[in-house]
């Protein structure tokens, strides 16, 4: 007769090896290896906490130093790869084959571990994608997770940085997984129950608090004049357009110039209480002038960002605070509201070609995709209507219908030239010479055209749901692409065609005179301005200020 | 709506070079000399495959304060960090050397303004640019010594570091910003010799703590803070009258002041714990009230340090 119950065997006897490196689930920092080196066997799945905000890195830093004959061949499942200890992990021969969302700083060493194939690349997920993973085929067999604080029964408090535990823990304990967690301290009560003391088998006090990184704070000091004219664009010729209620922003310059614009050009332009009012974002600085000046209904955080806890805690209307009065942020849940329950995402990108389609990938930096192809899709199974989604999807459809169905504003903003004066426009992505070399059936695409709408350079708007074929969409985006090679080679006839439909729209189309682009519209002009915004709520961190 | 610290006049800290000129003086008074049409460009930059500017970063020209005659100089520190080097540093030295030359004549002007903002030499065309240095420094001295006051403006982006700095301190008046930083070696060079533990140059709350406005202005490292907008740093420039006196007793004065600061502060390892130690109230949020508030607290020291 069939064994239905060889997970739970097999945990229980982990758990007993485990037994005499824990006092109840209370684990010695010191014997955190020890304790792994029982519970983990090679080539199970593995979470490491890691996204792109917070980090489980001291279960990280103990991880590598497991011993290698024993452990190898780890599945690491797991949102960021953020950590260069999530790289020694490969390094080391601990973990052999990863399937992840998100790389930021780890970029350029995760392409090179590719390269000299010290990685078995499953894929790589947006994060509902991957979340949606653990629950049917990737489910962890082990999750070593993060938390602010913890009791000694295991309830854990992780506080505005939720983020993606409760995603993680559910999958690993429901399905006879073990998870531990670093907390920054062991108390006898947590300020609340983020993470219920029966999901959790094991708990440490980490030697430091977990680190988190200040990922959404632009300084709008750094804002430039550019950018600026691009997000007057914006507003002027989609916003007001359109009018999207609710929306998401990613986390470039050019948006946060947007955000700094609401209070004062937006509010020019009659905009308060008709755009932007409802939001799937993280806590962006930038964002308080709009907040404090009556723009913002509500927001839902997919993490937190250091120096904005104090600030969100004092604007329970705004922000989701728990009973103990601070943030609690779910990426799972944001990114479900950023692809079903929004109406525009706007944001920014490093390549777009010909098509539209939009990668961050270069040769030799493979970033993932975070939450962007999410956001930044259209949801075939919407089925409720706004206004802005209709108008977008009577647009494409070039007329209205009983079947017509809406569309998701899909906004790519984007300087023609970016870093190192490299074209933000190219006839073929980076990402396809990647594919090619790594032998990857799928070039790792952002977006794709298809679900582009809008393109926003320093030149004008490109709508692309005006278009009617690929040529039009081809002519319409080297008509914004200034003075890359890609918009040099532009078919001008056409172009002005295209013009003249709205179909592109220049700064004085819209009436937007470019030397009106000025710094002196912006809300706050520095972090500082924010702090005085935020009546001294928002702590900055030390890498921002400049008093 | 918007709080009215952040009220939305132009700010010294945003402004380039030409545009703090037309706001300090009077309208329309400003005459270039040498300006961006002669084209007297760095011949050196070239070789480092550097853009030159026109103007070499250093505007210079005379105008009007009040109607009374003023000699400026301004550097433009979005190019190459506001450096003093070859052609920058002649033309200073020729407005300070022609102001010094005017005294007493049909052409004497009431004051030199310098508004400095600067990381120090160029580092491309070093031998000059310290040369630049110190004859600035001696040009400086003999306007002040003709009995024409050189005020130091202080609020830009680059600060006043290395050379920069020398100059300012020995300016006639040292005005200053939350935002200005006064120090003879950049935080980024500290760190580079002496390691993050000395000093973390990416700690930028550590940085503008020690090196900033708030900080040399208790100290006496500077006469005057003010607030960042153009309109205060004009009114500061129109209050150059009384400067103190360019002679010995002042210099013996003024290095006693420094024999007591460092007996009383030398041992101390951040701002915070020498403003404890000068009994003032609540040191660990000077840094964080705001401009009014600092200035009324500054005002209640009676730090009437007359560095000069």
């Amino acid at each position: 007769m069939r064994d239905w119950t060889k997970q739970r065997t097999e945990r229980a006897r982990r758990l007993e090896q485990a037994a005499p490196f824990a006092t109840g689930k209370v684990v010695k920092a010191d014997d955190v290896t020890a304790l792994l080196q029982r519970v983990i066997r090679s080539g199970d799945r593995l979470c490491l906490e890691g996204d792109n905000q917070k980090q489980a890195d001291f279960l990280a830093r103990c991880l590598t130093r497991v011993d290698p004959a024993t452990i190898h061949d780890l599945h690491i499942v797991q949102s960021g790869l953020v950590l260069p200890e999530h790289l020694d992990l490969f390094r080391l021969g601990i973990a052999r084959k990863l399937d992840f969302s998100y790389s930021g700083p780890q970029s350029g060493a995760i392409a090179r571990a590719l390269d000299k194939g010290n990685i078995e690349l499953g894929a790589i997920h947006t994060y509902i994608e991957l979340f949606a993973r653990y629950y049917v085929d990737l489910t962890p067999n082990v999750s070593l997770i993060a938390a602010v604080c913890a009791d000694r029964e295991g309830n854990l408090y992780t506080g505005p940085n939720t983020e993606d535990t409760p995603t993680i823990v559910e999958a690993t304990a429901y399905k006879s997984g073990i998870v531990i967690a670093q907390a920054n301290r062991i108390v006898d009560k947590v300020p609340r129950v983020d993470i219920p003391g029966d999901q959790v088998d094991f708990i440490v006090e980490a030697p430091e608090p977990f680190y988190v990184e200040p990922l959404f704070t632009r300084d709008p000091a750094a804002v430039t004049e550019s950018q600026i004219l691009m997000a007057m664009m914006a507003l002027k010729g989609i916003y007001a357009e359109y009018q999207p209620k609710r929306l998401n922003h990613g986390i470039g310059f050019a948006t946060a110039a947007i955000e700094l614009l609401l209070p004062t050009y937006g509010e020019q332009l009659g905009m308060r209480g008709k755009v932007a009012t409802h939001w799937a974002l993280n806590p962006h600085p930038t964002l308080i002038p709009a907040i404090e000046s009556g723009w913002v209904e509500q927001i839902h955080c997919f993490g937190s960002e250091v120096g904005m806890d104090g600030y969100m805690s004092a604007r329970p209307d705004i922000y989701f605070i728990g009973k103990d009065g601070t943030l609690r942020s779910n990426r799972l849940l944001c990114q479900n509201a950023g692809l079903y329950a929004c109406d525009m995402f706007i944001g920014a990108t490093l390549q777009i070609d010909l098509a539209g389609n939009s990668s961050t990938v270069t040769p030799d930096r493979i970033a993932g995709f975070g939450g962007a192809p999410n956001m930044g899709s259209d949801a075939h199974g919407r089925r409720h209507v706004s206004e802005a989604w209709l108008k977008a999807g009577h647009e494409a459809a070039g007329g209205a219908g009983p079947l017509v169905r809406g569309r998701k504003l899909v906004v790519q903003m984007v300087e023609t030239f970016g870093e190192g004066m490299k074209p933000a426009f190219v006839e073929e992505l980076d990402s396809i010479a990647l594919a090619r070399k790594l032998g990857m059936p799928l070039s790792p695409v952002m977006i794709f055209g298809d679900d582009v709408t809008h393109i926003v350079t320093e030149e004008g708007i490109a709508n692309l749901l005006l278009c009617r074929d690929a040529d039009e969409v081809e002519q319409a985006i080297r008509g914004v692409a200034g003075y890359t090679p890609v918009g040099l080679a532009r078919d001008r006839k056409k172009v002005e065609e295209l013009r003249g439909r709205g179909v592109i729209r220049r700064p004085e189309d819209l009436g937007i005179d470019p030397l009106q682009a000025n710094r002196n519209l912006l809300a706050a002009r520095s972090i500082r301005d924010l702090v005085t915004w935020s009546d001294g709520l928002y702590a900055p961190p030390s890498k921002f200020r400049n008093w | 709506m918007i709080p009215q610290d952040i009220a939305h006049e132009p700010s010294w800290y945003e402004s380039s070079a030409r545009a703090r000129i037309d706001g300090v003086l009077d309208p329309g008074s400003f005459t270039e000399l040498l300006g961006p049409q002669c084209r007297i460009m760095s011949p050196h930059l070239a070789l480092f495959d550097l853009p030159p500017a026109f103007d070499d970063g250093m505007i210079v020209g005379r105008g009007l304060l009040d109607g009374h005659p003023v000699a400026v100089a301004a550097q433009e520190g979005q190019f190459m960090g506001g450096t003093f080097a070859e052609v920058s540093g002649a033309k200073l030295v020729g407005l300070l050397r022609a102001a010094a030359a005017s005294a007493g004549t049909s052409q004497t002007v009431s004051a030199v303004l310098l508004l400095l903002d600067t990381g120090g030499v160029r580092l491309q065309e070093a031998n000059a640019g310290e040369l630049a240095v110190s004859e600035t420094i001696r040009a400086v001295l003999a306007v002040r010594q003709a009995g024409i006051p050189v005020i130091a403006l202080i609020g830009g982006r680059a600060g006043a570091f290395g050379g920069g700095s020398l100059v300012a301190s020995c300016c006639s008046r040292i005005v200053m910003t939350e935002q200005g930083r006064i120090s003879v070696t950049g935080p980024e060079v500290i760190e580079t010799n002496k390691g993050a533990e000395e000093f973390d140059s990416r700690d930028r709350a550590l940085v503008w703590r020690v090196t900033g406005g708030r900080s040399r202005a208790l100290l006496g490292g500077a006469d005057r803070y003010i607030r960042g907008d153009v309109a205060s740093f004009r009114a500061a420039a129109r209050d150059r009258a009384n400067p103190p006196a360019f002679d010995i007793d002042t210099m013996r004065a003024e290095q006693v002041r420094l024999e007591k600061r460092l007996e009383r502060y030398g041992d101390c390892h951040d701002t915070p714990e020498i403003w404890a130690r000068m009994n003032l109230p609540d040191p660990a949020g000077i840094s964080e009230i705001d401009d009014a508030a600092f200035i009324e607290r500054l005002a209640a020291t009676g730090g009437a340090h007359d560095a000069r």
